[in-house]
């Protein structure tokens, strides 16, 4: 009798497996899977986009911080051919420091062959930065990421006695002047910026060479040096805080009581990232502005890129256009998403109108100001060896012990190279 | 005597022993897949170079010992880097397993005397065993939060006066070090109190009456009786404690973001390890740390239960000793 229960138990259970297996392979092509390391594109994809009927949109997060999402897709793609239908990595999103990673290699697809052109609408560096070495472009940003200083509009009239982005950027628009502010700013019992690496990405963006030269040497640009020069500076006279620049210190310097004036960073940035600011209660909403600083520069963007090997070309190829050449969803990415678009017709629309204003931005017209400088990006000197991520993420925080004084420079950069070794063994370092 | 009667053809006899073998053979057969073949893979994988360069597989190429050549070579500073790791995991063990046992070892002794008879011991027991329930990561995301410069910890000291300016407790390696070892402390002290609550509970009370009525004190009775019975039970703790200390990871890892700050004093092995199997999947260099792990395991669970075992074993040797008085 027991035998039996044991037999009929045993039955059930692979009768249970191939019915699972069954309703697996009937929805083959029909689930379309998105890897990203937030939420923000998934929050647009949902509201303007109609998923075609019978298809499942399946999101594989996971957090960029500490290469994780890196890892996580790499090994998705790695399995990419062996994978079922189903499981097959359909679109993936990359961003500035490491497209060329995945543009450079076979994990990604022409977008010719989904049949989708590049508009002119869009600008000439997301097209560059997702092209690859033979000239194939692999996928499309729907944003363009020129970055910005944000300052606070109460604090800048306390020390330089104006808040009009024109004026503001005559009194800061070169490093000189910056820190001459600091020091005003100082006085006046205010921080100019709340992270010892808020300047890192202007100085980063504007480097000539990049951090690992053919032979796989590690190298330092004079701008990397510039930003540590300006930053031992900074962190000596208390210009500035010892946090990193996503650590919750930094972040209540964004509420109505903080006491910093500067930040840096594109649309994204204050839309997504600077949600203290924007809070009901303890946020100060309008009282900001933004102008180009002391260099021009840019960060991020997100890309997306189709997958080698997805069987729903046709969909992505619909998601793409969808997020580009639309001008009507583009239009509402400005309006309701703050976000600046990879279109150009949709930003001289708002650009030009004079009824439209940023309300976190006390009116300024941020799409104005902002396609201002997108003239000012450049796609160089990236190379196919692109750790830039991992290799500026670590810098930083092996640096970070050296500002706040717990170690010596020589050491925290000692411990900085013995990273890189740990993590990518092709690099020769000092 | 009916058996033999039996036609020919059939069994003997029935033998059970058949089924104590297939009753374990899912736990070996697990064992061996998942466990013994990893372990030897991994040795196997110590001796090759073989790791990603992006979406690019490098190797595998058997390399000998060069794995562990590099491992053992002193860096620029003249650091040999793997054994200051493997001293920052000892200390950091030391540090919360120190307290764990003492505290461990007290509150089973209260728990479990007939004299003290504590009530409402089911939810002290709960009570303390709850650190452990919290996954380690969560645990130390807490600490993170609670001890970070904008945390309610310094808000509380500034408040109480007790502190003028904010506190980085992430600067110092006495603080941070201090924190993984409270941690650890917190999360496995109630665990290893009810294992020897169990240990002290089998021991014949009768021995402890004995005791008392000879006049011990409560202290002698822990020394003289306590403590060599519970030995076995002592030592395993200890030695299971010991192997997880050498594995330490999720808490630094969270705690101090992946970085074992200041300056790697709190940079434990397994982080070591992790290091390199995150990004480049290094299977070459992660795999030699493994069998070092596993090497120093080995040898400091033997140490361990060498030294400690030597003293349980005492009463088993006593009789002989009667005996050779009795032949003289």
């Amino acid at each position: 009798m027991k035998k039996l229960i044991a037999i009929v138990l045993c039955l059930l259970m692979v009768v249970a497996a191939v019915a699972c297996k069954k309703t697996e392979t009937k929805t083959a092509g029909k689930v379309f899977n998105i890897y990203a390391w937030n939420e923000e594109f998934k929050g647009f994809f949902e509201k303007y986009y109609t998923v075609p009927e019978g298809v499942t949109v399946n999101w594989i997060i996971n957090p960029s911080d500490g290469g994780v999402y890196q890892q996580k897709l790499d090994e998705a793609l790695l399995n990419q051919a062996n994978a079922a239908a189903d499981d097959k990595v359909d679109m993936f999103l990359a961003e500035a420091d490491y497209i060329g990673k995945y543009v450079n290699s076979d994990a990604t697809m022409g977008i010719d062959k989904i049949g989708f052109k590049n508009a002119d609408t869009m600008y000439k560096y997301t097209i560059q930065a997702a092209t690859d070495d033979n000239g194939v472009c692999k996928g499309v940003s729907f944003q363009c990421c020129p970055s910005a200083l944000i300052y606070r509009r109460s604090i800048a009239k306390d020390v330089l006695g104006t808040d009009d982005p024109d004026e503001v950027q005559s009194k800061l628009d070169s490093w000189e002047k910056f820190e001459a502010v600091a020091a005003d700013a100082k006085a006046k019992g205010y921080y100019m910026t709340a992270s010892f690496a808020e300047t890192f990405r202007t100085f980063s963006n504007n480097c000539t060479m990049p951090w690992v030269d053919a032979n796989k040497t590690l190298q330092f640009d004079p701008m990397i040096e510039a930003w540590i020069a300006q930053t031992e500076k900074f962190i000596d006279n208390g210009y500035t805080l010892d946090c990193g620049i996503w650590d919750d210190e930094k972040n209540q310097q964004m509420f109505a009581d903080g006491k910093t004036m500067c930040f840096f960073g594109p649309a994204w940035y204050f839309n997504f990232c600077m949600g203290n600011a924007q809070d009901p209660e303890k946020g100060c909403s309008g009282d900001w502005a933004i102008c180009e600083g002391p260099m021009a520069h840019f960060w991020g963007g997100t890309w997306l890129l189709a997958a080698n090997g997805s069987d729903n070309t046709d969909m992505l190829k619909d998601i793409f256009e969808t997020f580009t050449v639309n001008e009507d969803v583009c239009s509402k990415l400005v309006e309701n998403e703050k976000q600046f678009p990879n279109n150009t017709k949709v930003v001289d629309k708002f650009a030009n109108d004079p009824n439209y204003g940023s309300k976190f931005l006390g009116g300024q017209n941020d799409i104005l100001a902002f396609s201002k400088l997108t003239g000012n990006i450049k796609w160089e000197n990236h190379t196919n060896y692109d750790q830039i991520q991992i290799l500026n993420e670590s810098l930083q925080s092996c640096l970070q012990e050296y500002f706040k004084k717990s170690v010596d420079k020589d050491t925290a950069l000692a411990t900085f190279y013995q990273k890189i070794n740990e993590t990518y063994p092709d690099i020769v370092t000092p | 005597m009916s058996l033999d009667n039996r036609p020919s053809g059939r069994r003997k006899s029935v033998s059970y022993a058949k089924w104590g073998y297939i009753f374990i053979l899912p736990f070996f057969l697990v064992y061996f897949i998942f466990t013994l073949i990893p372990q030897v893979l991994t040795v196997y994988n110590s001796f090759f170079t073989n790791y990603m360069d992006g979406l690019t597989h490098i190797g595998p190429d058997f390399v000998g010992l060069k794995n562990y050549v590099e491992l053992f070579t002193p860096n620029k500073q003249g650091v040999i880097l793997i054994l200051k790791y493997a001293g920052n995991t000892m200390i950091l063990w030391f540090l919360g397993a120190i307290p764990q046992f003492a505290i461990a070892l007290l509150l089973a002794v209260f728990f479990t005397s007939y004299r003290l008879n504590i009530k409402g011991q089911g939810f002290f027991k709960t009570v303390i065993y709850m650190p452990n329930l919290i996954m380690a990561s969560a645990f130390s995301m807490l600490f993170f939060t609670l001890f970070s410069k904008v945390g309610p910890v310094n808000q509380l000291l500034q408040q109480t006066g007790l502190a003028d300016k904010t506190i980085d407790f992430f600067v110092s390696k006495v603080t941070v070090r201090g924190l993984i070892a409270l941690m650890n402390f917190l999360m496995w002290f109630g665990n290893t109190t009810i294992v020897l609550m169990a240990g002290i509970m089998g021991i014949d009370q009768t021995l402890f009456e004995a005791a008392t009525i000879d006049g011990a004190n409560a202290v002698k009775v822990f020394f003289r009786v306590t403590m060599p019975l519970l030995m076995p039970i002592f030592v395993y703790c200890l030695i299971t404690a010991l192997i997880g200390g050498i594995q330490m990871f999720d808490v630094p890892q969270v705690l101090t973001n992946r970085l074992g700050m200041p300056n790697r004093t709190s940079f434990t092995l397994v982080m070591y390890l992790n290091n390199y199997l995150s990004t480049s999947k290094n299977y070459g260099m992660s795999g030699a740390i493994s069998v070092i792990i596993f090497l120093i395991t080995g040898v400091l669970g033997g140490i361990v239960y060498k030294f400690l075992s030597a003293q349980y074993k005492e009463p088993v040797e006593q009789p002989r000793r009667v005996r050779k008085g009795a032949r003289k």
